[in-house]
Parts: C-alpha cells; structure tokens; sequence
C-alpha cells in the first residue's frame, strides 16, 4: 500500500510540475487574448487590381501599435515619431496660421478648380477636410493597331479630421508629428480616409474597431 | 517486478517533464519548398527552448558581434514583439494575386510567416516570446556606446 502512495505521489508531482511548465504558455495566451478583445482601432489599406493577375492587398494594422512602434524607428528624417521636413519649402507659408484659418472659418467649398484634365475641390465640413480630385478621360486616340486607347478615369477622395490635421502640426515648425496625428486618428472613431478609383485598381484606407479588412 | 515498473515510471515522468520543458515556449518552423525538379526542401523543426538556451551558452564575444550589428533595430524589434503578443491571431499584410499569396500575420502566438507561389512555397512559424527573448539577450549583449 505504502509502495503503491508513493508511486501515486511521484506521477501526481511529475503531472503538476508538467503542468506547471505548460502553464505559462496558456496563462500569455488567455491574457493576450482577452487584451485583444479590447476596442482597438485598426488602419486598414486595401488595393484592389481588375486586371488579368487581379491582385489584392490587404494591410492591417494596430494603430496603438504603430505608435508604440514608431517613436523606436530612428531613421533618416523619422526621429522619435516625427517626421522632419525641410524648412526651405516652407519658410514662405505660415502653415500654422493657415490651418487656424481653417479650422476657425465656417463649412465650405474653398478650393475648386476646374480644368479639362482635372476637377479638384477642397472642402471643410463638420470638422473634416475634404480633398476630391477627379482625373478626366483623355481624347481617346486610336493606335497603330488600330485599338482605341481607352480614356483613364481616376478619383480620389481625402477625407481627414481636422484634429488630425492639428495633431499632425503639433510638433515643431519643422516636424509632422506621425504619433499625435495616429492618436488623433484613434480617437476620432471610424473613418474612411481614402479612397481612390480608377479603371484598373481601387484603394482604400481607412480606420475602424475589426482586426480585419472586409 | 515493481522495481522496472518505477524505473519505468521514473523515464516516463522524466520524459514528460523534459518534454514539457523543452516544448513550453513552443516550436520554430521552417518550411521551404522549391518545386522544380532537384528543387530543395528544408523542413525544420526546433524547440524555442532551443534557441533561448543557445543564446545562454554562446560565447558572449559573438553575442557581442552579433548584437553590434543588428544594434540599431533591437528596440524596433523588442518593441514590435511586445505589441505582437497583445495580437497572437492577426492578419497584418495579405497579398494575392493569380500565382501568388503572400501572408504575414500571427496565428496561436506565432509570428506566420507564408509565401506561395508556383516556383516555391515557404511556411514560417517563430513563437512571439522567443523574438523578445532574442531581442532582450541581444540588446543585454550589444556594446555599450
């Protein structure tokens, strides 16, 4: 009987120290699972190709991960997640006084120009800037061939919060602060940022709650 | 009799806890597949235990090369590794087209890693903690300015 308890007692310690060993492998598996659960926002990038390959690119990203990420990327002008841009380009536009006017000035129409390769409209509406570019179809010319030359039709639309805008000026004169316009973003809820369409391929991009594009 | 059968149990409990520990942190995979005639195949399979315990006993002075040398990316790679473990199954790039499917993401606490196309496929699993385990031993490591 003694023989028999010891037995029992060395496979019972040999089970509970194997299971303990297992044990933090399950423990970071619950735990990270219930912190992924968590409403977190996610910058989603979606091209789509029509053409013969039809390829598709889906890119998602944690934006709490990229800003985590990014102030550790020290690389040419990305330095502790800002961006430096040269002032040179710069020294002629009080950029911040131009975004203060923006941003104080009533919803509008600000910028239209209409020409025959392009419409472009800027626009502010509830707290968003708008940017539609509309590229229009060329003269259709007929090749050697004898094929037509299709006209391209190409359309993008920006639209960015314009507390993004600020947080993105937020840093030095110099600088684009990429950290504070993601938290801005965050912050901001679901958004469609871009969105370009032309005869061969469609992108997207834009933030919302899911870990995964649609 | 009863002393084979605890010899027995003794292997058996040796070998579970031995295997426990071993396999905690998980399995590093490699698949690389060429599918041409006289193609290669490499399929790996290692214990992350493996690798954590080969950082341990590697002579510091080639630690220290090493560590010099991807020194300026350790911190982006800690970093990343310590968000991947908030996400162990993510989609975070997919590409795909008529021949190819290009996958990065994480599935059960993995870093995937797959690439297949018609010439070749390559399936790459690296559990998250031994990339911040690599990470943290090589940063400890990397000389000091």
């Amino acid at each position: 009987m003694n023989r028999i308890s010891r037995g029992v007692f060395t496979l019972v310690a040999s089970t509970a120290f194997a299971a303990a060993c297992f044990a933090p492998i399950s423990r970071a598996q619950t735990s990270s699972t219930t912190s992924s659960t968590t409403k977190e926002q996610w910058i989603h990038v979606r091209v789509e190709s029509t053409d013969d390959k039809g390829e598709t690119v889906r890119v998602n990203v944690p934006v709490e991960m990229a800003e985590k990420v990014l102030p550790a990327i020290n690389k040419d002008k990305l330095h502790n997640g800002k961006v430096h841009i040269d002032s040179a380009h710069m020294d002629d536009v009080d950029l911040r006084s131009l975004l203060d006017a923006v941003r104080t000035s009533k919803d509008g129409e600000y910028v239209t120009v209409q020409s025959r390769e392009n419409d472009v409209r800027v626009a502010k509406n509830n707290g968003y800037l708008y940017v539609y570019v509309t590229e229009k179809p060329r003269t259709v010319v007929k090749t050697e061939t004898g094929k037509s030359n299709s006209a391209k039709v190409s359309k993008v639309e920006v639209k960015v919060p314009l507390k993004v805008v600020d947080a993105l000026f937020s840093a030095g004169k110099d600088e684009l602060d990429i950290v504070a316009a993601l938290h801005a973003l965050s912050a901001n809820g679901d958004t469609e940022l871009v969105n370009v369409k032309d005869s061969e391929n469609t992108v997207r991009v834009w933030i919302d709650s899911k870990n995964v594009a649609d | 009799m009863l002393i084979i059968a605890k010899i027995a149990l003794g292997f058996g409990a040796t070998l579970a806890v031995g295997g426990a520990y071993v396999f905690h942190e998980g399995v590093i995979n490699v698949d690389v597949d060429e599918l041409r005639p006289g193609g290669s195949h490499v399929h790996v399979w290692v214990p992350a235990t493996a690798v954590s315990l080969g950082m341990r006993v590697v002579p510091r002075r080639h630690l220290e090369h090493a560590a010099s040398q991807v020194q300026p990316f350790l911190p982006v790679l800690r970093e990343v590794a310590k968000e991947l473990k908030r996400f162990p199954d993510a989609k975070f790039v997919e590409v795909k087209d008529s021949t190819d499917h290009v996958f990065i993401g994480t599935t059960d606490g993995k870093i995937r890693i797959d690439v297949v196309n018609n010439n070749e496929t390559v399936h790459l699993r690296i559990p998250i903690d031994t990339v911040e385990d690599v990470a943290d031993r090589l940063e400890s490591d990397a000389p000091t300015i």
